[in-house]
This record gives structure tokens, sequence and C-alpha cells, in this order.
């Protein structure tokens, strides 16, 4: 019966299979092929390209799509409250698909090079297939509390990808530090949750993109605003995102599809999912905009003076996330979704090939790297410069067409001051991701001459080339993008794009500069490579300890939770529970050993009590009867 | 010269307190024997007293009763002190039961 259902729907066959696919790998390569790491990395692999070809098919299948498919069985329906379980099919969720099983298998086939002979080759694969699985699975949601359980779980396996080296101590303080930042932020969206389904009794995204879900306009925002907490947290936003840089940790691999399609990715892809919802309330919207202003700007400050590589694409992969939020908080859903998809592209593309340089020199310096001769591996170090060009927004590459969409957006505000936080995130992103770019190509002090010729390893240059090629052509199927996820009929309704020339003669002005800038400092043969951040210790030293975030954090945990609430419950432990317990033993006792003196000794108080009773007595009767 | 009832019954009274007061205060048990022994007698010349008084043989036989009872006890009484002694070191009542209760 089961299988005449799905004869009857190929969709619902193919997405169960695109989800269900590596969930299975998963299972397997952890229950029977953990010993042998060849056959395992192989089922992961093979079950990650049947989910992308699931994906494509439906991708194009579905170039345009009036009405969302919708496949829910019931599961959890009590008085109002009815919560079903399944897929929503849509353009977004099936762009989201896609984009999450492309670059799984991508990083999936580049790991092969990448862990080869790591001990822990076959969990690894594991734990990539569960992230694919839920983030997969995150995707097509169709209501939100399925998704926050997916949510949950992508989280569960960035945190085991990025304590993947478990022994190294730093390590699973990194995977133990990301886990707890970001449930920070999914209490609020937990309760967001909550909120909506007391007032609602709905939690269908379908129903939430009509965007009438009959509550007061305050409580909308509240919701709203506890739901977003929840994207700050996973997209690493301001005030949560220093859990992001120290998820470096992890092996490259894993960084690249934690900082592009997964994990990172799904915050933002919450705030376009539930967008329509989002925009009912003004008050929020600038909420958010004002949030991924301040992590975009706040980051790519932090990214100028970074010297460790991945670092860099961290802080870089918060301000672009800010970025994508800046849009979506603009009113433009297509731009935050396109840059979404470009960022997906060139972020992976990056962090493979400094992945290269990683495992090919062991070292995360950019000097260092750079001294030892990066630049004469040429197929990552050309791939390495379309993602940072991509990243800048240098016309033919991706970034620019998603980058000057989102610019549009922001055009298109009354309040000039977003537009210009713009264009300057736009100059300080070209400047550090070329002031990288330079340090690794005209190293401070010349290269070392000896070096070994880098022997090629397909398994990892053939992602770098597929997606350097992504990245070039992608920004051209804008147009195409957003007829795609325009004809849902939600996306273009808040659309206010504004096409002005100046615009686009600034958007190119902006990262022309940057670029011009790094390379009046880090390129030229008489630069002393010093940035201008760099000639002003304070500033540097400033952003180099991440605006003392960290440190705030620190003295905050120590001071409020370490020394307040622990220490009180700790107090309350020890002197009221424990203490209230002992205290009641030791009387129990005492009064025990006091009674049980009372059966041996004291002689002559016991005859002087009978004594006493017995002339009691004699008055008592001699009185009344005498 | 006949002693009149009250007075015999105030001396009986005086040495029972007497005894009574030996017994509660002393802290050496020979003392506290003592002090039951000079209780027995004061209930002793009580029983006589009242015989004489009511003209009847009965206190007389009682106060007998008593004497052999006082014998008795005395001898055990005695007995068990001397043991007590022996295994405690000690005549004092508490420090003898502290003793005894240490060896439970």
């Amino acid at each position: 019966m089961m299988f005449d259902i799905l004869a009857q729907n190929p969709n619902l066959a193919v997405i169960l299979a695109a989800t269900l696919l590596p969930l299975a790998a998963f299972v397997v390569v952890l229950l029977f092929t953990r010993s042998r790491p060849k056959l395992s990395a192989g089922l992961s692999i093979g079950a990650m390209g049947g989910s992308l070809l699931c994906a494509l098919f439906l991708l194009i299948r579905h170039p345009s799509m009036d009405v969302p498919l919708q496949y829910a069985g019931r599961w959890l329906i009590s008085g109002k409250i009815n919560i079903p379980v399944g897929f929503l099919l849509d353009p977004v969720s099936i762009l989201m698909l896609f984009i999450v099983a492309a670059i799984s298998f991508l990083v999936q086939v580049y790991s092969l090079g990448y862990m080869a002979g790591d001990p822990g080759f076959s969990r690894y694969f594991a734990f990539l297939s569960l992230f694919g699985w839920a983030m997969e699975s995150l995707a097509v949601s169709p209501n939100l509390l399925q998704l926050y359980i997916f949510w949950e779980i992508v989280g569960l396996s960035s945190y085991l990808l990025i304590g993947f080296w478990y022994q190294k101590f730093s390590a699973s303080q990194a995977g133990k530090k990301a886990f707890v930042m970001t449930r920070l932020g999914d209490i609020g969206f937990f309760l967001g949750i909550l909120l909506l389904l007391f007032h609602t009794g709905r939690l269908d995204i379908a129903t939430l993109a009509a965007a009438s879900t009959g509550m007061s306009p305050s409580m909308t925002t509240l919701a709203i605003l506890l739901i977003f907490g929840g994207i700050i947290g996973k997209s690493a936003q301001f005030p949560l995102m220093t859990w992001l840089p120290d998820a470096m940790e992890g092996p490259t691999p894993v960084s690249a599809l934690l900082h592009s399609a997964t994990m990172v990715a799904a915050g933002v892809f919450l705030f376009v999912r539930i967008f329509p919802f989002f925009s009912t309330s003004q008050s929020a919207m600038t909420v958010c905009l004002a949030v991924g202003t301040v992590s975009m700007l706040l980051s790519a400050t932090m990214a100028m003076v970074s010297r460790d590589i991945k670092q860099v694409w961290a802080f870089s992969s918060i301000s672009q996330l800010g970025f994508m939020i800046m849009g979506l908080g603009a009113g433009s859903r297509f731009a935050g979704m396109f840059h979404l998809t470009t960022h997906a592209g060139f972020k992976a593309l990056l962090f493979l090939c400094s992945g290269v340089f990683i495992h090919h020199f062991g070292t995360n310096d950019i000097e260092t790297l750079g001294r030892s001769g990066c630049r004469r591996q040429v197929i990552p170090m050309v791939c390495l410069v379309i993602a940072a060009a991509a990243l800048s927004g240098v016309p033919p590459f991706s970034g620019f067409f998603s980058k000057e969409s989102i610019l549009s957006a922001l055009a298109g505000l009354e309040n000039p001051f977003w537009l210009v936080a713009g264009f300057l995130g736009a100059f300080l992103t070209a400047y550090y991701a070329f002031r990288l770019v330079f340090l690794l190509l005209f190293p401070p002090g010349g290269m070392d001459s000896n070096h070994e010729p880098a022997h090629r390893n397909w398994a990892m240059a053939a992602p770098l080339l597929i997606l350097a090629f992504v990245s070039v052509v992608l920004g051209f199927f804008g147009k195409d993008l957003m007829q795609f996820l325009g004809s849902s009929g939600a996306g273009g309704a808040l659309h206010k794009e504004a096409h002005r020339a100046w615009l686009t003669v600034i958007a190119l002005a902006m990262p022309a500069s940057g670029i011009v800038l790094a390379w009046f400092e880090f390129g030229r043969k008489s630069s002393d490579r010093k940035g201008f951040v760099e000639r002003i210790p304070s500033l540097a030293d400033f952003f180099s300890q991440r605006w003392y975030l960290d440190k705030f954090y620190a003295a905050l945990v120590r001071r409020v939770v370490d020394g307040g609430l622990s220490a009180l419950c700790a107090g309350n432990d020890r002197k009221v529970i424990d203490e209230s317990i002992d205290t009641f033993s030791r009387s129990v006792i005492g009064a025990g050993r006091r009674v049980s003196m009372w059966h041996v000794g004291r002689l002559q108080q016991k005859l002087f009590v009978m004594f006493a009773v017995v002339m009691a007595l004699v008055i008592y009767f001699g009185f009344n009867f005498g | 010269m006949i002693v009149p009832f009250s007075h015999v019954m105030i001396l009986s009274g005086v040495v029972f307190v007497i005894g009574m007061f030996a017994l509660l205060a002393r802290r050496n048990l020979i003392m506290m024997l003592l002090g039951v022994e000079i209780m027995l007698n004061a209930a002793a010349i009580a029983f006589v007293g009242a015989a004489l008084r009511w003209q009847d043989m009965e206190g007389h036989s009682i106060v007998l009763f008593i004497i052999a009872v006082a014998a008795t006890e005395v001898s055990i009484g005695l007995a068990m002190i001397v043991r007590a002694h022996r295994r405690t070191g000690s005549v004092d009542p508490e420090i003898i039961s502290l003793e005894s209760k240490k060896e439970e």
C-alpha cells in the first residue's frame, strides 16, 4: 500500500529518498562498517550523491511552481493543537535542498583526500552524513516544530564535527562552546515557537507564510524577535558570534560545510522560510537589520587583523551572513536567498582551498603559508583568488550580483544609514580578502627556496574546480533564480528594489578601492606589509581581541553564572538541602542516644522520680480521701 | 511509760527520710544499700508501733518477715556490689553502669 502511494507520487518518493539516503548511510556506517574506512566513505559519498541526484531531479522537474507541494502525516494532535510531519516543497526549500546536497557531496569527495589516514575516518563520514541528513530535512520541513527538531540535530552534528579531534583539548572546548552558544539562541527560538503555538495552535510554514496569524502586533513582534534569537545563535550574529571563529578547531572540510551550506546557513534559511511572517512587524525587521549591520561591520574589522587563514574566512562568514540578514531585513527575500546561494559556493571554495594549503604545509598562519610557497600550488591558488574576488564582489563573479541586489534593497530604505553601512562593509570585505590574497602571493620575507613539488590530489582538486566554475557563472543566473523564487507568489510582495545607475557605480568602486588599498599595503614590492589598522596599535589590539567580546563573556560567566547563580545553587545545595538532612539525621541519632541513656544507669535520678511520684500520689489521695 | 503512736510515726518518718536521703544522695552503692536497710527499718518501726496501738500480733510477724527480707537483700546486694567492684574498680553506680555499657 505504501508503495502504491509512492508510485503515484514520484515527488514524494524522490524527496523521501533524498532525505533518507544520508540517514541510512549514517546508521550503516556507524553500526556495521566502522572498521572499514574505504567502504564507509564509499557508502556515505554514494548516499550523498544519490541525494544530490534526487535534489537535481526535483529542481529540474519544477522550474516554476505556483502552489507548494505538501505531504503530511498526522503526528501530534491535541485539542486545538495540530502538528503534522511531512515535507513541504516550494522553490526555496528545493533550492536549499540542492545547495546542501551539492556542497555536502563536494565536501565529502574532498574529504577523501583531506582526511586520508585519519584513525576516525569512518566516524567522520558517518557524522558528515548525519549533518547532511539533518540539514536537508530541515530544508523541507513543513512546520516549525519539525524544523526545530532538525535544527537541533544540525547543532548536534556540528558539535560532533567541530570536536572531531576530541583528543585535542581546544577542539572539544570549541565544540562545547559552539553547542552552548547556539543553544542560548535556541531557547529564544523555542519560546517563540511555543508563543505561536499558544496563540494560533498551528506551526505550518505555509500558513505562516500567508502572514495572517491573528495575533496582536506586539505579540507578533515578540514572537518574531524570539525566533530571531535562534537565528542569531545559529548564524553567529552579534552578540552570539564568538563561537564561529573557535569552530575552526574542526577539520577544514567541516568548516567549509559548516560555513557555507549547513549550520550557519540554517539561520538565514529560517529567516527566508518564514519571511512573510517576519515582514509583518516593521520594528522587528528594523532590529534584524541593525543586528545584521552590527555583525557585518564588527566581524569585518576582526578579519582585518587576524593572521589565521581559517579565522579570516570565519569572520568573513559572520560578516556575509550579517549582510544577508541586512538584505532580508531590508525587505528583499530574493536578495538574501541569492546571496545565501552564491555565498555557499564561494565560501566553501575558500575553505577548501585553504584546506589544501593547511593540509600541505601544516600551519594556519598566513605569512608562514605565503613564505612556504603556496602560490606554487596553481589550482588552489587560482581558485582562492576567484573565490576571494567573488567574496569581495568583483564584477564577473557571483558575489557581485548578489551583493548588488542586497545593496539595492538597502537603497530602497528611507534611512540612508543602512546603505552607507552596506558600502562600508563591501569596502572592508574586499580589503581583508585581498590582504590575505596578497600576503599569500607576495609573502613579506620572500619565499623559502627549498620546496618539494606539490603532488596533485584529484579528490581534492576536482571539487575546487567545480566550485570555482560555479562561482564564476552563478551570478548570471540571478534573474532565473528570481523568477524561480518569485513564482511561489510569496516572495515578490515586498520586493522593492531600486535600480539606480549610481548604485552600481559605487558598488563597483567600493571593492575596487578596497583591493587597491590592500595592494598598496600588502601587494606592492616596497610596501611594509602593515595594514592601516596595524599602524594604530590600540585599535589593532582591540580588533584582534575580537572587541573583547570573548573576555566580556568570560567575565560575565565568571561573575554571574559561576559567582552568582551557581554559587547560590551550590550554597543552597550545601547549606539548605544537605545541611537540613544532616541536621535531621544527627538529631535523630542524638535523640536515640539520649533515650538509650535512660534504660541504663541514672539509678538515683530514677529513684528520685519514683519517690517523688509516690509522694505526690500519697498527697493526692491523702487530701482527697483524708 | 507509754510512747504515743504519733511519736512512733514521726520517728519512723524521720528514719525513712534519712534512709531515702542516703539512697538518693550518696554516690556509693554500699551507702545506698545502707539507705535501703534504714528505710526497711523505718517501715518495721511503723509496723511495731501500729501493732502496739491496735493490740494486734500481725504487725510483729510482718516485722520478722521484713528482717528476713532485709538480711537476704543485704547478702545478695553486697555480693553484687563486690562483683561490680571487681569488674569496674568502682562502687559508684554511674561509673558501673557506664562501664557495663561499654562492655556490651
